[in-house]
């Protein structure tokens, strides 16, 4: 076993490529990191009504996240506290009880057992019900919509842990009344990689975009549906940042307001309703964030494995599945406020870019499966990987949270990643994981009273 | 005998003539090799102006589910007209797909061709289950299943391609990518 304090040196922005693959890292991160952070379980538009449920994974453990009678949120193991079989076998759906397959056992939505077959005659009665509910998710909270668990009752709450990446999560949760949804069916892929090679890539490579999807890059640019000229919006993508230092959440973003409908085959329409609702969103969330990033490019990044973008307009999940192995789980994102025709552009839109079959998202899975080979090596096992672009070059803005770099080509978000998943594999407990927000909302408050974003 | 079971008995007269019928499966083994050998531009010949190429994403939910099903569908993996399918084969051969250099093997398998009179005068149905086999890097191999249910239309002597829904039995996909047509 390596010592888990070498195998990162994020000052360095260097990584032992072992963490990509030994068994026994996965391990520590299965209790460290799955077992401690909040996770996300669902959005709250995916179980409008009582009885809706979703079944899904924190971790390696099968959770049902099931809409209570009362429209509150609950989240329970996916397993029969009889014999441990697997409860629900459904992805999702609505439900009045949850009947175990191998013996009947029947469980409310709210995880009460309430049937035991044949209870009078083989258990004479005897067995005490209230002993066998579902097994809770230790807590459970939302923020704006997202539904996170967390199996560590010392954890912080998902507000501290949000921290101030909520101030840039607003921009994709709360610009508009009725905030987020997410729209389409599950879509699920088996990958063999790594869990932290697709977070982190998302989370800020902005470097692999011209060079890995050059090939679709090329072809999208080619496209002229409709005379529109694409390429896509004519927007400039040098201006952008790289925002990190948030209890390890991140913010790539460019800054035009615009260009994440860029892929779009024929963008008038999202174009449209960004100008004709600017005023609002710049009233609901201020000038900088109404006007740069609403509408803009965003991979936001929420420890360890929840990634949101908006403009390409998708909510990504990675289940981790052994050290070498995910299921990536993808959704379109849409505002509640959009008309239905640009909802449905968007899902289409999506699923074109980044579906299973996407013209973008099919080129990432060899490059992330070739980087998880090339470290189970005995030698490349021992070899470093580098995250050491633009480092030193990141600071402080005014008015904005974070720790931020400039444009969207740096490896400062995915340092930062690894920072944090060295703070918290290196730590026994909570206790021990230091938490902040470089350039804090409550520290400018209190330090620089009046000083505008620029 | 109810009516559901006669109805679904298929009477001789929904068939082809043997010619048509003969050069209509022969023209579904006659794809699969062109998309095998990746002559994409002779397989994009074979498709109707007007053709809708699609696969939807499917969940499991349970037989009696009572959930509404979702607001604005449940999205596609292939949703493609004439326009999408060129856009994909302009990617396919870029040179930059990377993932598809060097080239991989890929052969197909078409089934259980069944081929019957169409909704239009010149068109046909014709049903097939196709399996892929992608034989990729090393030892890292993929086998996709699909049933295939298509519309393909008589035009001046050739058959084309006009709609093709692809079911993929598989409830997650089991390949990162899908450089590949159904």
């Amino acid at each position: 076993m390596h010592g888990l304090s070498d195998l990162v040196l994020p000052a360095a922005g260097r990584q032992r490529r072992a963490i990509y693959s030994d068994p026994q890292v996965y391990a520590q991160e299965m209790e460290r990191i799955f077992g401690r952070c909040w996770l996300f379980l669902a959005h709250e538009s995916q179980l409008p009504n009582p009885g809706d449920f979703i079944r899904t994974f924190m971790g390696e453990d099968e959770v049902l996240v099931i809409r209570q009678a009362d429209h509150g949120i609950k989240a329970f193991l996916n397993t029969c506290t009889h014999r441990g079989n697997r409860l629900c076998r459904a992805d999702r759906g609505n439900a009045r009880a949850f009947a175990c397959n191998y013996h009947g056992w029947a469980f409310g939505i709210d995880g009460t057992l309430a049937a035991v077959p044949l209870e009078k005659e083989v258990y004479f009665c005897e067995i005490d019900k209230a002993r066998h509910h579902l097994v809770p998710v230790e807590k459970v909270a939302a923020y704006k919509g997202l539904v996170f668990g967390c199996f560590d009752p010392h954890a912080p709450s998902l507000d501290d842990y949000l921290g101030d990446a909520r101030w840039y999560l607003d921009v994709a949760l709360d610009a508009m009344p009725g905030g987020m949804a997410l729209v389409g069916t599950t879509q699920k892929v088996a990958m063999s990689t790594n869990w932290k090679l697709p977070v982190e890539n998302v989370s800020g490579d902005g470097y692999h975009l011209g060079w890995a999807h050059a090939g679709a890059m090329k072809a999208v640019q080619s496209l002229d549906f409709s005379g529109f000229a694409v390429g896509n919006t004519g927007v400039n993508l040098e201006g952008g940042m790289s925002v990190a230092g948030l209890n390890g959440h991140s913010v790539l973003a460019t800054l035009d307001g615009k260009s994440g409908y860029s892929f779009y085959p024929d963008p008038r329409e999202a174009l449209a309703y960004l100008a004709e609702n600017r005023a609002r969103v710049v009233e609901r969330l201020g000038a900088f964030r109404g006007e740069k990033l609403w509408g803009s490019n965003i991979n936001f990044t929420i420890f360890p494995n929840l990634q949101v973008l908006t403009g390409l307009n998708w909510l990504r999940i990675y289940q981790p599945r052994g050290p070498g192995r995910i299921e990536q789980w993808t959704w379109a994102v849409v505002e509640q406020a959009m008309p239905d025709a640009l909802k449905q552009q968007i899902l289409e839109n999506q699923t074109l870019t980044f579906g299973p079959a996407g013209l973008f998202d099919n080129d990432d899975g060899d490059n992330l499966a070739s980087c998880t080979e090339q470290s189970r090596g005995w030698r490349t096992g021992q070899m470093e990987v580098y995250t050491h672009m633009a480092l030193g070059h990141s600071g402080p803005r005014p008015g904005l949270p974070g720790d931020i770099a400039m444009g969207i080509i740096s490896e400062h978000n995915q340092r930062h990643f690894y920072r944090r998943w060295h703070e918290h594999i290196t730590a026994a407990s909570w206790a021990d994981v230091p938490r902040y927000n470089v350039n804090g909302l409550d520290d400018q408050a209190a330090g620089a009273a009046g000083v505008s974003a620029a | 005998m109810t009516g559901a079971t006669v109805t679904a008995r298929r009477s001789v007269s929904a068939m082809l003539a043997p010619a048509a019928h003969l050069a209509l499966q022969q023209q579904l083994y006659y794809e699969a090799r062109l998309l095998d050998e990746e002559r994409f531009r002779d397989w994009l010949a074979l498709l109707a102006e007007d053709i809708r190429y699609r696969m939807p994403i499917t969940s499991r939910r349970f037989r009696k589910d009572r959930g509404a099903p979702p607001a604005v569908g449940a999205g596609f993996t292939f949703d493609e007209t004439l326009p999408r399918l060129r856009l994909r084969v302009d990617r396919l051969e870029s040179g930059f797909v990377w993932a598809e250099d060097p080239r991989n093997h890929v052969r197909r398998l078409v089934g259980n061709v069944e081929i019957w009179q169409g909704p239009g005068p010149d068109e046909a149905e014709a049903y097939s289950v196709l399996t892929i086999h992608r034989s990729r890097i090393d030892g890292e191999e993929r086998h996709i299943v699909a049933g295939r249910s298509d519309i393909w239309r008589e035009v001046g002597g050739v058959w084309l391609l006009a709609k093709r829904d692809i079911a993929l039995d598989h409830s997650i996909v089991p390949d990162s990518n899908l450089n590949v047509f159904f």
